[in-house]
């Protein structure tokens, strides 16, 4: 399959200097806008957002429901394109990205997590995990060896042929979180990940982003209660798409 | 590139696996449009090779000469024809004494007869008055035992009788016929010979015959009836040299006038297969219209399932795509998905096609040759569908907007 050469070395060439950028921060935006158009009136749901992310900070988003962090993490997790504004992640500006570098960042350099988990429902967690290997071309041995070694750092290794409705809510969001730790990402984006879990199951997840952050990974993480934000080294507060107050903790 | 075909046909297949009935459900069209090909083109395989065999049986020497050709198309073609004059055993003998290419000649008059062994009667026995030379040109009768007419045999209008195998079971049951007595038309006869088994054509017996002097045929019946004449040329490179010596022959005592047509039919094995080839040819053109619509149909109903599909498992587009797959992954899963679906029918509609060409080749006289690779062609004719129709719905999955995909609900 040698079709589109051309995209391919675009890919290498990101990956070459996402390599070598390892002195600038990681996420720096200049400017962040967001605007849905809803009827004749206009939502900014980032209304000019302006901060950096260096590597190895453990970042918690706080805000009011509505304040715009959801849409903040997709637009930093290459989800969503912001409406205006300038978004670098490892020094590359992203607008200028094609719809198969974005991939290639979706799949190598972050790992999302989601509220809701956003496993394939019919696969295993083993599958779901080796699921970003399968598509960078990971060969199958190494793809299942890091998968199962992914799915051992949550904890989950006797797990590995359930599938999700065989899981409970907190296995669930670690069998998520292995997924996005498989490919040793530069940056683990979580939005809400405790949200749909009981308090003590959210204090183990916790636990868990805790120690991927003592192990060298960068966190961003979105939250509305105190005591998880406390986890973190830094707390951004959002308002309207606004950043409020960007503060030092610990 | 690294898209994983194998981890995307797996992935397809899987999800073939979870939707079973409704997958069956959607093959319907490409299933019949694919037994409908696989079993036309059994049986006309099986028909092409059962005519040829039985043709070229006849020899690639000989032609016949006919009042009316072996095919007629039309009713007016056939009032046409059946105002030629009656073909005769002095039109033979022409041929015979003033045709210096043809090797031998035979005339044959035969009609449906009763004959009887005691108390014992067939019905509708083929009684054919020969000439010498009937058996070993044309359609060759070997023996079983016995022996052949002779000129003698001919001369003298001997009652004397050679029964085919068919005759031969149902009267005499293994007991030796030859010497005993067979009554045709209450005439009797002396059995000198039995003819070897041939079978059937068409689920026709050619072995329920009684063949008699032609001379002896004359006298019962009358020669009322054109003539059967078989002509054998020295070999097939003269046979159209002995064709066009016979028929000036053949136009001269029939007085044609120059640039009139023929009042006759000169045919070979050769004809015979052209006319053949473009009748099954014409089998085929209908077969394939009437597959293409199948097909169309089914492809039709392919893209509508798999728009379906792709509605269904947006938010899984959108799980992949959050987690790097590209437009081109999502594009080939579903493309896969389309071709396994499409191509899982096309198996079962050349197993179906197959099965039904069987069970017609045990029912009714067509034969049916199956053939392996015919297997591989429903596959593929159906995997071509479901690539084809596929497209649409695929490139809608692959172009999905991750976010959108993923709030799907
Ligand atoms: N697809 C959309 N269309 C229109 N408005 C949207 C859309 N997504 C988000 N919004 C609006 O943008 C604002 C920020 O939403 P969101 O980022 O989900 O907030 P949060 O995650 O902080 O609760 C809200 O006012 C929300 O209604
Ligand atoms: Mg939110």
């Amino acid at each position: 399959m040698g079709t589109s050469s051309g995209a391919a070395t675009s890919v290498e060439e990101t990956r070459k200097d996402m390599g070598n950028n390892g002195d600038r921060p990681l996420i720096v935006t200049e400017d962040l806008w967001k605007t849905y158009e809803m009827g004749s009136e206009q939502i900014h749901a980032l209304h000019g957002l302006t901060f950096k992310i260096e590597r190895n900070e453990y970042v918690a988003i706080m805000g009011p429901s509505g304040s715009g962090k959801s849409t903040l993490m997709n637009v930093i997790g290459c989800l969503d394109t912001p409406t205006k504004g300038k978004y670098y992640i490892n020094n590359r500006l992203v607008s200028e990205l094609s719809d198969d570098e974005l991939a290639f960042i979706r799949n190598k350099e972050i790992g999302f997590v989601f509220q809701t988990f956003n496993l394939l429902a019919r696969a295993t967690a083993l599958h779901n995990v080796e699921l970003p290997l399968i598509y960078n071309g990971t060969p199958a041995g190494p793809r299942l060896e890091q998968a199962k070694a992914a799915l051992a750092k949550v904890d989950l290794a006797d797990r590995m042929t359930h599938k999700p409705n065989e899981l409970s809510g907190g296995q669930r969001q670690r069998v998520a979180i292995a997924r996005a730790l498989v490919n040793n990402p530069s940056i683990i984006l979580a939005d809400e990940p405790t949200g749909n879990l009981d308090t003590a199951t959210g204090v183990d997840i916790m636990n868990l982003f805790e120690r991927l952050w003592e192990q060298g990974n960068t966190i961003v993480l979105v939250t509305h209660e105190h005591d998880i934000a406390a986890h973190a080294n830094r707390i951004i507060h959002i308002r309207d798409g606004r950043i409020e107050k960007d503060e030092k903790v610990r | 590139m690294n898209i994983n075909l194998k981890e995307s046909a797996t992935i397809a297949l899987n999800a073939l696996n979870a939707h079973k009935m409704r997958s069956v459900l959607t093959l319907v069209g490409v299933i019949i449009g694919v037994t409908t090909v696989i079993a036309v083109v059994s049986i006309v395989q099986g028909l092409d090779s059962y005519v040829k065999n039985q043709v070229l049986q006849f020899g690639s020497d000989t032609f016949t000469v006919q009042k009316f050709p072996n095919f007629v198309t039309s009713f007016e073609e056939f009032l046409e024809y059946n105002k030629r004059r009656d073909l005769t055993l002095e039109d033979m003998k022409a041929i015979e004494e003033r045709c210096s290419l043809c090797k031998a000649v035979a005339g044959i008059w035969d009609r449906s007869r009763t004959v009887k062994f005691g108390m014992q009667s067939i019905e509708d026995v083929d009684i054919r008055g020969v000439s010498v030379n009937a058996p070993f040109m044309g359609q060759v009768m070997e023996l079983a035992s016995g022996r052949h007419f002779t000129e003698t045999d001919i001369d003298h209008v001997a009652l004397r009788v050679i029964i085919g195998a068919d005759v031969a079971e149902k009267l005499f049951y293994g007991r030796d016929p030859l010497g005993l007595e067979l009554k045709i038309d209450g005439v009797p006869f002396e059995i000198i010979g039995v003819a070897k088994k041939t079978g059937s054509f068409f689920g026709q017996s050619m072995d329920n015959f009684a063949r008699i002097p032609i001379t002896m045929y004359q006298r019962m019946y009358g020669s009322h009836e054109s003539l059967f004449i078989n002509v054998q040329a020295p070999n097939e490179a003269q046979l159209p040299q002995a064709m066009d010596e016979v028929r000036v022959i053949m136009r001269a005592r029939q007085h044609t006038p120059y640039k009139k047509d023929d009042g006759f039919a000169l045919e070979t094995a050769a004809s015979f297969i052209d006319l053949w080839q473009s009748f099954s040819q014409g089998i085929f053109a209908v077969t394939i219209s009437i597959a293409s619509i199948a097909l169309i149909v089914g492809g039709v109903v392919i893209m509508n399932i798999m728009l379906v599909s792709v509605r269904e498992r947006t938010r899984e587009i959108g799980i992949r795509k959050a987690i790097g797959a590209r437009r081109r992954d999502i594009l080939v899963q579903f493309l896969i998905e389309a071709v396994t679906l499409a191509g899982a029918g096309g198996l079962l509609g050349a197993l179906l096609g197959i099965a039904i060409a069987l069970i017609i080749s045990k029912v009714s006289p067509l034969p049916a040759v199956i053939r392996w690779w015919s297997i591989l062609m429903g596959i593929g004719m159906a995997a071509s569908v479901g690539l084809f129709f596929g497209i649409y719905p695929a490139s809608r999955a692959a172009k999905l907007d991750p976010i959108v995909a993923l709030r799907f609900e």
